[in-house]
């Protein structure tokens, strides 16, 4: 239904098209770096920053026209797709492993990552998705609780409620009560 | 609580955040997309092709009710058959037989005088003059996978079967061409801006409904369709089908070459 919706608007672009395959092409270069640092401190590992930015950006470049016409910023866009895509991948491994015992195959060697040792590192790991994504759109994105709210989808009252867990579990892991 | 704000600050913007992008990364974006949009706009042909072979069954029945199409040639074969054996068959396979035959029957002295006709005699009739007419033209449909003569041009690009960009069809850059999948030609696809797609050329290997292709002899192919008309090397073969369109058999004589599908009310000077 959707896809008959928006195929009415691309039939009056025509060939505009092309022009808009190059322009997300343009997109995915200078915005790369960005997104794989981003999906870093929001995954906690190099390898699964990776999968996160290919599958959302081939989510977004397979509706790009439809993104761009929504007239947000497409980079702002692709960061709240990248957290609640994280949140949810997290949350249906999860469930695969409570069934199944899947080994976690986002497991990264040690020598791998050079974050390793960093204690703050290792307890920002442990956090649920959801509280990690709270602390990295509030430490990383530097974005208000009313902005992380509207990014993933929540309640301010959720956003304070999850930050403040967040905040007390990493203190209680450092030895910083 | 300070400490650990300014940590995690210190945290994130740490060097040792960054990840250099492998080097196909971007194609690999760009190809996952693509191949999205694809899987996408084929389920929503796939909804079409439903929705139009529904709409064909639909139409056939109420063609067949109304005798005036002249692409049922198997019904035109079935009625007679089932005519000429009717005492010896079951009940059963006659009332199959019944509203096609009746109608039928109908139908030639309404065209020649007007009259109503009673039905005694209006039964005796098609018997002689069925196998008369000539077979009426054929109806193929003016598809190509899941491009039909006729689309838009933007529904022709969500079907994933043109390769872009195109390139102009003609002199004044209004029809435009593609390749498509199938056929390499840049102008495989031509494609008016009032008509939609007028021209889709066969892959060499594909063969008609009723088997002819490139190689196949120009005696083939007048010989699989009766109202096949040649004009110097080219042989048209018009459909009956709506929108009405024709096969244009290009030879070299004795030999297809090509075979395009042209849409018989097209605008585009290429086609």
């Amino acid at each position: 239904m959707t896809a008959v919706l928006q195929r009415g608007p691309a039939a009056e672009r025509g060939g505009g098209r092309a022009e808009a395959v190059g322009d997300f092409a343009e997109f995915v270069r200078a915005s790369m770096p960005g997104l794989l640092r981003y999906g870093h401190a929001l995954t906690g590992n190099p390898h699964d920053s990776a999968d996160l930015v290919q599958s959302v950006l081939e989510k977004v470049g397979s509706r790009w026209a439809a993104v761009q016409r929504k007239g947000d910023d497409p980079l702002a866009y692709v960061r709240r797709a990248m957290a609640n895509t994280h949140i949810s991948v997290w949350r249906r491994r999860r469930r695969e492993n409570l069934v199944a015992e899947i080994p976690d195959s986002g497991a990264v060697a040690p020598e791998l990552s050079r974050l390793e040792n960093e204690p703050l590192w290792q307890a920002l790991r442990e956090l649920p998705p959801r509280q990690r994504a709270v602390v990295v759109l509030r430490y990383y994105e530097n974005l208000s609780e009313a902005e992380i709210a509207d990014a993933l989808g929540i309640s301010c009252g959720t956003v304070k409620s999850q930050s403040s867990k967040a905040m007390a579990s990493l203190r209680a892991r450092l030895g910083r009560d | 609580m300070g400490d650990l704000d300014d940590d995690l600050r210190r945290l994130f913007g740490d060097d040792r955040l960054d990840v250099h992008p492998a080097p196909d990364a971007t194609d690999a974006v760009l190809r996952g997309a693509h191949r999205r949009r694809r899987r996408r706009a084929a389920t929503s042909s796939a909804f079409l092709v439903v929705a139009l072979v529904g709409v064909g069954l639909g139409a056939t029945q109420l063609r067949t009710l109304s005798h005036d199409d002249p692409a049922d040639e198997l019904l035109e074969t079935a009625t007679s058959t089932s005519t000429a054996s009717t005492t010896s068959l079951p009940p059963s396979t006659s009332t199959v037989a019944a509203p096609g035959s009746s109608s039928r029957a109908a139908t030639p002295p309404a065209s020649s005088g007007g009259a109503t006709t009673p039905p005694g005699t209006g039964t005796g009739k098609p018997r002689t003059t069925t196998p008369s007419p000539p077979p009426p033209p054929p109806a193929e449909p003016g598809r190509l996978g899941a491009l039909l003569l006729g689309m838009s041009e933007a529904d022709a690009l969500a079907t994933g079967a043109l390769i872009e960009p195109s390139s102009p069809a003609d002199q004044e850059n209004r029809c435009t061409a593609y390749a498509t999948r199938s056929v390499p030609d840049s102008d495989a696809v031509v494609i008016s801006p009032a008509k939609g797609i007028v021209r889709i050329t066969r892959p060499s290997t594909a063969k008609t409904q009723r088997n002819v292709g490139v190689g196949s002899t120009v005696a083939e192919v007048k010989a699989a369709y009766g109202g096949a008309t040649q004009s110097g090397t080219t042989v048209l073969v018009p459909m009956a089908a709506s929108p009405s369109w024709s096969y244009v058999f290009t030879t070299n004589g004795t030999t297809v070459t090509m075979v395009h599908m042209r849409l018989a009310a097209h605008d585009c000077p290429t086609a």
